[in-house]
């Protein structure tokens, strides 16, 4: 593929340009997002705006943490997304690997409907569940909202997870079990030590979509159980909106999962691009 | 005691068969059984009043334009991702393996949060004192640095909604389309290439063919999410100026929360799912055949 654009018109210098061109494009509003973050409240609204304030101050992050709600709706954010990433692969390994190792009409039928249910409106799905965990007892509570995010992470980690058995060779199962090894056996010691990338990537996945949901955060929660997104846009209020106070949440929550892909990079990449480039 | 393989492949489905019908599939059946009914939002009354909802839906101007917006919305998005995307996953492809620290800085924003990408794109684009008008004129694109009022323009906020959202996914659309140009056979290119093929003729005679599927899934995946953007919007212009940015999800829940006519909300909600579910099956059972190939 190198030969693609390298033809001789094309230098490579202009290519190295135009690259650099994107990523600082791509790159700055995130950094004009931390350099707001670090602005004394008043020049964030500064007219004239400025990329950078006349001086460095951790003012906004103290008002953002102490802000009522901000520190438990951080708690609340790591345990919805625990629950949800624990309940998701809890639920997709068993099936991603009867879809992949069976292969009954079942199976096929699952993994389509799987799919299928990844494309509804989050609406549609959030509406009828507010009654739903009235009636069980459980509303405005990180469980619930962990249930509801699984619904929408559950398809995905099925799906990634069948791409990732499919990698499997059979073989390793055969020999496992003319070891003596049973079914349950074959798939808890073999397989799935096998697999475990595998698992990583599609935990990190789980993970996300929880972490950065917002519509069944807005319809499910009240008080007790708000995430962090919430919170953030509780910045926005009639009066106007905190930019200095909003930014250095919005930096909180967001740098350790920029740290994250970059240290995962290769893993998320799989990850992202098995489904699409195999079909 | 030994149990067939079928039923055991059974078993282990069964979980997460059960959760997502007792949580998506019931759920949407609720839904759906409620956009036939007339129901008080207070007392939670209801009165069956059959197809009433629909009729109301498409009599109403506020739902075909927001399917009208979303549509648009969904195109604008699609449209600035793919060409954005390929582009750069062309030069990534071109500049080889010493562009793979640039890869990952392209990759960050797949990672932050649509509400926060919203909010800060409203900041980077909202009137006064926004940082891009105020670059725009600097470098001189702009006379002055109020000329376009991003956002509280009614003519171009449903662009200026969809920013953040091609800001945040472009890298998704990059990223599957480097991965599919890695396959595609250098000797085909080099052979294009004696043949004296030009770049354009090259991009669009034999790259994109080759990377059809892959291009029609990305394209697939990303505009079924468009169509269901929500928080972005919401978080942006809560729908205004005017209305000018109010898709189905934003119309949905404001008829569902503001409103309080669930009855009506479910009956817009339910022929949003089935236009989307008309293109997704067709898209998947066309393009993905899941299981049947493997």
């Amino acid at each position: 593929m190198n030969g693609l654009l390298a033809s001789g018109r094309v230098s490579r210098g202009l290519l190295w340009t135009v690259l650099m061109l994107v990523v600082v494009l791509y790159g700055f509003p995130f950094l004009y997002l931390l350099s707001t973050s670090f602005k004394p409240p008043i020049e964030t609204i500064a007219v004239p705006p400025s990329v950078f304030g006349s001086t460095f101050t951790l003012g906004n992050y103290v008002a953002a943490l102490t802000k009522d709600g901000v520190v438990p709706s951080l708690v609340n954010s790591v345990v919805t997304a625990v629950i949800s990433t624990l309940l998701s692969l809890g639920l997709a390994l068993p099936a991603a690997y009867a879809i992949t190792r069976f292969r009954t009409r079942f199976g096929r039928a699952f993994i389509l409907i799987a799919l299928v249910t990844r494309m509804v409106p989050a609406i549609v799905v959030g509406a009828p569940l507010i009654p739903l965990f009235r009636n069980l007892g459980i509303n405005d509570t990180s469980f619930a909202l962990a249930i509801a995010h699984t619904t929408i992470s559950l398809p995905l980690s099925i799906w990634l997870m069948a791409s990732f058995f499919e990698a499997v060779p059979e073989e390793l199962e055969e020999a496992a079990k003319i070891d003596g090894a049973g079914r349950i056996g074959a798939f808890w010691r073999v397989v799935l030590p096998v697999v475990s990338g595998g698992i990583a990537v599609t935990a990190i996945f789980a993970f996300l979509a929880s972490w950065n949901e917002f519509l069944f955060a807005l319809l499910l929660t009240a008080v007790r159980a708000q995430t962090t997104p919430i919170a953030i846009a509780n910045f926005q209020t009639q009066f106007g909106l905190d930019w200095g106070g909003m930014t250095a949440l919005a930096a909180i929550y967001s740098v350790p999962v920029i740290l994250l892909t970059i240290f995962l990079q290769r893993h998320i990449v799989a990850g992202l691009t098995l489904g699409a480039v195999k079909g | 005691m030994r149990i067939t393989d079928r039923r055991f492949a059974t078993l282990l489905m069964l979980p997460a068969a059960a959760f997502l019908g007792v949580f998506v599939v019931w759920p949407l059946g609720q839904f759906v059984a409620d956009s036939f009914f007339d129901i008080t939002p207070i007392g939670g009354e209801r009165r069956f009043i059959g197809f009433g909802n629909y009729i109301a839906a498409f009599q109403s101007a506020d739902f075909a334009n927001a399917a009208w917006r979303t549509l648009a919305y969904t195109a604008i998005v699609v449209v600035l991702e793919f060409t954005i995307g390929f582009a750069v996953a062309l030069l990534f492809a071109a500049l080889g393996d010493r562009s793979r620290i640039f890869r990952t800085i392209f990759l960050y924003p797949l990672m932050i949060a649509p509400v926060v990408a919203g909010l800060l794109w409203r900041f980077l684009l909202i009137d006064n004192f926004g940082i891009l008008n105020q670059l725009l004129a600097q470098v001189g694109i702009l006379k002055t640095a109020n000329q376009i009022a991003w956002l509280s323009d009614p003519n171009i906020a449903l662009f200026s909604v969809a920013l953040p959202d091609v800001w945040l996914t472009t890298s998704f659309i990059t990223l599957v389309l480097f991965a599919g140009l890695q396959n595609v056979p250098g000797d085909v290119i080099e052979a294009a290439r004696m043949d004296g093929a030009r770049f354009p003729t090259l991009v669009f005679r034999i790259v994109i063919p080759l990377l059809r599927p892959v291009i029609a899934v990305a394209v697939i995946l990303r505009g079924i999410d468009a169509a269901r953007a929500f928080d972005v919007i919401l978080i942006q212009t809560n729908g205004g100026p005017q209305g000018s940015t109010e898709t189905l999800s934003l119309l949905i829940y404001r008829t569902l929360v503001r409103f309080g006519d669930p009855g009506l909300a479910s009956a817009m909600g339910t022929l949003y799912l089935i236009g989307l579910m008309v293109v997704a099956v067709i898209a998947v059972t066309a393009i993905w055949r899941p299981g049947s190939t493997r």
